[in-house]
């Protein structure tokens, strides 16, 4: 048994696993965004960013880990709240590159404004679990205390997303808002204040996605932190299908645990060709994803 | 008529006289001269409402050749400094061009044509290491013809994907292209890159309309910054008869309303991979006269950020139009001249972190603000308020 | 008559402007200075460095730690009577983007200081950016000095006479290490894990060079650890783990330094470390581990120096913290206490090696009588060995010593013993007694 859990594919799959929940949530971060307001938000990783600064560069550094992750879930909700009223807003019913550019431009501003604040050197996250994998008979098993911590925190977001949306009458609110906005307004719900809230909560799962990531990492946490990870996340969602939220969090585990045998087997400089070559083929064959279900455009 | 022809004397004389001043020797006082000729006899000749009207093609020609020749005439006055950023800028309005008729034409947004401009420029550093004395035209065709190529591969699944998923299509792609060259690595020199083998490449008869002893780099500079103003100029000309073209404006009706487009029997798939391929024709292009401007070229320039930056020029400079590529290939050749102006005058210290974030900060925000108050760019702007005008 | 008038108008204005194209003179042109970049107070001098971007940490350092040494030679008295002026240009390591507010262009920037005109550049970064405008600043017989990268590209006397590197080579610094880790780990397995450029490939050669043969090797990119983050590097250092690896030897910039030291400590591998100079820097390693629960896996790696930075006893120690509290421009945060790290005493090094080459030249030079008092002359400069270029060797210095991380802030030279050898191939590791520990009288004021 031990030599199972210490195997070699086994290794992979936990690794795999474990960027493959990282991803899973910035997928799921952008359908929550795209169905709600048929917006892909490219500042989604930036945003995120600036969120974990907030809770771990402008509270003093010896705060506690569990304080600073808190400020930085609130700052998430409040950036993603912000950005709807100001930018977002005016972008409905636009031309659909119009979203595209405005939220590329909305990038480069919170990274380039982060790295005016806090400079582009990295900054080191205090980790509340040990990053040293266990082992078992004298070998390692893929899975240290923080990867299981990064891994359980995934779920429990996911959980809460879903029970928000399948049990509560926000949640009602919001996929009738999203499904049909005008149906939905005569039948009282406020859209647009649902709208709002379709980015808050999106923004909030971003900001903890955010800060797994750079306290995970031994690159800590830069301005740029989310980008390598938010072209994943998008890929997953991509391959899920932007209307899917099981699809993104299923496509962004396969991701990882397929791009960890990739570079096992093959070579780590392949994974991203295999990603791209990935997302290539799966839009050839399902241009709306592979969790989407076919509708017809109408006329 | 002959009042005509007389203005068009003096004005040719005040031209050439203009020009004349200052240059250091009889045989570039000629060229010089020769060119300003040329770009009066085409401002007299597009006087005509008859040609404007009736043979737009020429008309066409004649904006070209004024543009083209009014730069060239910079070019040759200007310091080395101006001109290498001219040159850069030139190239980079080919690009923009590209970008412009793919969303101008057809709707559809790449975030990957950084990516398209690397192609162009490792096409060009790759057979110029190989092949010490093709001509010039010759190795940019084949920059031209591998662009095309890759933006065929990439353009095929683009036929079936809308805005944003074709967008994060290319996003992949620019991301992905600094793993794809080190698959060559043997041919694309790895991280490091390649250089060109020869770095003086303005041609001797250049070189002699100049007094002894000039600088090889300022002639160099002035020879760089024509040969990108005049592929620049013929890279105008052909968008311009493109935008107006039956495929153009087949192309249009594509964007604003692809049932229609169906219906009057244009193929969606065909229409919308022939725009991909010409927009990453044109980047390659400008990609391959930058290895020729730099001398080298290496991986690192293509990545993703240059795509962003190329993005926000064209739509900065106003999405789909000429005249924006070109206020966007202007921006983007004085653009650091301008910042460093910025950080002068506003005592910020240059190495400190706002200096260092302005530029991010600024073109982000104008994207940004662009798209919000005024989605047609600069060109929008300025043509609104040229129709508003009250006299 | 309207068409004679026409005649006689075109003509007036044919032959006037062929009149004035044949006639009217350029301007004055100004003659040129006798020795571009150099006045009779003043030698003006420039690089291309990343002060901001992905190189920017640690490396923005260098350049300001040589311009520390210029501005405290300027305050006392100049050389021979002129003052150094030196012009900075931010190419961000040829880089958009991470920050990068410079332009990214280094021919661009390097046309500029061609223009301006500088003596010489002095002190540019970077392999790529450096070997792409070689043959631009030959053809304008700009010298490119000290160009800062362990590149074999620098010694080519032959194509680029006004070329010369710095530091040692990367396959000097293999080899030197190489030797040690014969004489030390014989026998056992060896992995190598270097990047995919002549960094990487360089230091591959030296090692095998001298019969280091690692069972594996792995090229990584630098794109791919940009994209993948740390998680980027665990294949590559689980395979190792596998393979039985007991010595693993890494040709890498910092930041992969942290990825692949952090995935072994996360794996519960443990080999000796071989990390070369360039991506060894304590100080700068520890930065990614600083308040992790653990203590630095950096300690107890070998690495390898040629400057004197971690000797305390070191006559140039006191002089180096002088000359950086002096110049407050560029170091406005160093204090008495602050440490001085590798990229400091690497630029005091090549600053004061242009300063000794700019007094030996004598007040009346050119740029080629310069070049030769460069080949023909020996400096003192802060590394430990002597500093000395000839006619066919342009590489830089030739050797160091083998040191040893301590702690989170320091290294321990393991024997004061300074290993000398070339980048070429079957070239003997030799242990030199002529060290240069001693500092130039001129610098005692």
């Amino acid at each position: 048994m031990d030599a199972f859990w210490t195997s070699r594919v086994m290794s992979d799959i936990l690794g795999g696993l474990t960027n493959g929940v990282i991803y899973a949530l910035v997928a799921l971060s952008l359908v929550l965004i795209w169905r709600s307001t048929r917006i892909l938000n490219f500042a989604q990783g930036a945003m995120a960013m600036l969120a974990a600064y907030v809770g771990f560069a402008v509270l003093a550094p010896s705060t506690n880990y569990w304080v600073s992750m808190a400020v930085a879930i609130v700052a998430g909700v409040v950036l993603g709240g912000l950005t709807e009223r100001t930018v977002v807003r005016t972008l409905y019913g636009k031309p659909e590159i119009n979203p595209v550019v405005a939220m590329v431009g909305f990038l480069l501003v919170l990274e380039s404004v982060a790295a005016a604040i806090w400079s582009t050197t990295s900054r080191s996250l205090p980790t509340p679990f040990s990053i040293i994998d266990w082992q078992l008979a004298g070998r390692p098993v893929a899975m240290s205390p923080f990867a299981l911590y990064e891994v359980i925190t995934a779920i429990v977001v996911m959980v809460v997303v879903a029970v928000v949306f399948q049990f509560t009458s926000l949640g009602l609110q919001l996929r009738a808002a999203a499904l049909n906005p005008e149906v939905s307004r005569l039948l009282g719900v406020r859209v647009t204040r649902m709208l709002t809230l379709g980015w808050m909560l999106a923004s909030g799962v971003g900001a903890v996605t955010a800060v797994l990531v750079a306290s995970n990492y031994f690159t800590g946490l830069t301005p740029t932190t989310m980008d390598g990870v938010f072209a994943f996340g998008f890929i997953a969602a991509a391959v899920g299908g932007l209307d899917s939220p099981v699809g993104a969090l299923v496509a962004g585990v396969l991701l990882g645990v397929a791009f960890q045998f990739v570079g096992d087997y093959v070579n780590s400089n392949a994974i991203i060709l295999v990603a791209l070559g990935l997302l290539i083929v799966s839009l050839m064959v399902r241009p709306s994803g592979l969790f989407t279900r076919r509708t017809e455009r109408r006329v | 008529m002959a009042t005509r022809i007389s203005a068009i004397a003096v004005a040719l004389v005040a031209a050439v006289a203009a020009v004349a001043v200052g240059v250091p020797t009889a045989g570039l006082r000629l060229v010089l001269a020769l060119i300003a000729a040329l770009g009066v006899a085409a401002v007299a000749a597009l006087t005509s409402a008859r040609v404007r009207r009736e043979h737009p093609v020429v008309a066409r020609t004649l904006i070209t050749v004024i543009v083209v020749a009014v730069a060239l005439i910079g070019t040759a006055r200007l310091n080395s400094n101006v001109d290498t950023d001219l040159s850069l800028g030139a190239a980079m309005t080919i690009v923009l061009l590209g970008l412009s008729f793919l969303t101008g034409s057809s709707g559809q947004i790449s975030l990957g044509n950084g990516a398209f401009m690397g192609v162009g420029a490792f096409t060009v550093a790759i057979w110029a290491n190989h092949h010490h004395s093709s001509p010039l035209i010759l190795v940019l065709v084949l920059a031209v013809v591998a662009g095309a190529a890759v933006g065929f591969l990439l353009g095929l699944p683009a036929t079936r994907l809308r805005g944003p998923y074709l967008a994060g299509m290319t996003l992949a792609f620019a991301v992905a292209f600094g793993a794809i060259l080190n698959v060559f690595g043997s041919w694309t020199g790895g991280d490091s890159g390649l250089q060109l083998p020869n770095a003086e490449n303005a041609p001797h008869w250049l070189t002699h309309l100049y007094p002894a002893g000039t600088a090889s780099l300022s002639v160099n500079s002035v020879w760089l910054a024509s040969l990108t103003v005049v592929a620049a100029g013929v890279a105008l000309f052909f968008m311009a008869n493109l935008f107006a073209s039956r495929f153009g404006r087949s192309l249009r009706l594509v964007r604003d309303n692809d049932v229609a487009a169906e219906l009057v029997g244009i193929s969606l798939p065909r229409a919308r991979v022939t725009a991909f391929v010409i927009s990453a024709a044109y980047a390659a292009l400008g990609g391959g006269l930058w290895t020729i401007v730099n001398n080298a070229v290496t991986p690192s320039t293509y990545g993703f950020a240059l795509s962003v930056t190329i993005l926000s020029l064209v739509v900065i400079g106003g999405i789909g139009t000429i005249p924006g590529a070109i206020i966007g290939g202007l921006i983007y050749a004085f653009s650091n001249s301008a910042i460093g102006w910025i950080t002068a005058h506003t005592g910020l210290s240059p190495q400190g972190n706002v200096a260092s974030q302005l530029n991010g900060i600024i073109f982000g925000a104008l994207l940004v603000l662009t798209i919000v108050f005024a989605p047609l760019g600069i060109s929008g702007a300025i043509r609104r308020l040229w129709a508003r005008r009250s006299w | 008559m309207v068409r004679t008038r026409r005649i006689t108008i075109g003509g007036a204005a044919v032959a006037l402007v062929l009149g004035m194209v044949m006639t009217s003179g350029g301007l004055a042109q100004g003659s040129p200075p006798k020795v571009p970049g150099v006045t009779a107070k003043q030698v003006t001098i420039g690089a291309t460095v990343p002060l901001t971007g992905i190189a920017a940490q640690g490396y923005s350092e260098v350049a300001k730690a040589a311009n520390a040494v210029f501005t405290w030679v300027n305050q006392h008295g100049g050389v021979n009577g002129r003052r150094i002026r030196y012009i900075l240009k931010d190419d961000c390591y040829g880089t958009p983007g991470f920050g990068c507010t410079g332009n990214p262009n280094t021919v661009a920037l390097t046309k500029q200081l061609i223009a301006l005109p500088v003596f010489a550049t002095v002190g540019s970064l970077g392999t790529p950016t450096q070997d792409s405008v070689r043959a631009l600043l030959k053809a304008n017989h700009v010298p490119q000095l000290f160009v800062n990268s362990g590149s074999k590209d620098w010694n080519n006397p032959k194509v680029y006479p006004g070329l010369f590197g710095w530091q040692t080579s990367y396959t000097v610094e293999s080899k030197i290490l190489g030797e040690y880790m014969l004489a030390h780990f014989s026998g056992q397995k060896v992995c190598f894990l270097g990047q995919h450029d002549d960094f990487g490939a360089d230091g591959l050669l030296g090692l095998q060079d001298v019969g280091v043969n690692p069972i594996d090797s792995v090229m990584y990119d630098v794109a791919g650890l940009v994209t993948g983050g740390a998680g980027y590097f665990t294949p590559f250092i689980a395979k190792f783990q596998a393979e039985g690896c007991k010595v693993v030897y890494l040709d890498t910039i910092p930041g992969a330094t942290d990825a692949a030291l952090g995935n072994a400590l996360a794996l519960g591998y443990h080999p000796q470390w071989v990390i070369s100079s360039v991506g060894a820097d304590a100080v700068t390693v520890d930065a990614a581990f600083a308040g992790k629960p653990f203590p630095d896996p950096e300690i107890g790696a070998i690495s390898f120096s040629y400057l004197p930075a971690s000797l305390d006893t070191n006559v140039w120690n006191g002089w180096m913290r002088e000359i950086l509290l002096n110049d407050k421009a560029d170091f406005p945060n160093f204090t008495a206490t602050s440490p001085i790290d590798g990229n400091m005493a690497y630029g005091i090094g090549w600053g004061v090696a242009f300063v000794e080459a700019l007094r030996a030249a004598g007040r009346n030079f050119t740029r080629a009588s310069f070049l030769h008092t460069l080949i023909t002359t020996s400096f003192q400069t802060p590394a430990l060995v002597p500093l000395r270029y000839t006619a066919t060797n342009h590489q830089g210095l030739m050797g160091g010593y083998i040191i040893q991380v301590r702690s989170a802030s320091s290294t321990g030279v393991l024997n004061k013993t300074v290993f000398v050898t070339t980048s070429a191939a079957k070239s003997p590791v030799t242990v030199t007694t002529k060290l240069s520990t001693g500092i130039p009288a001129w610098l005692i004021k």
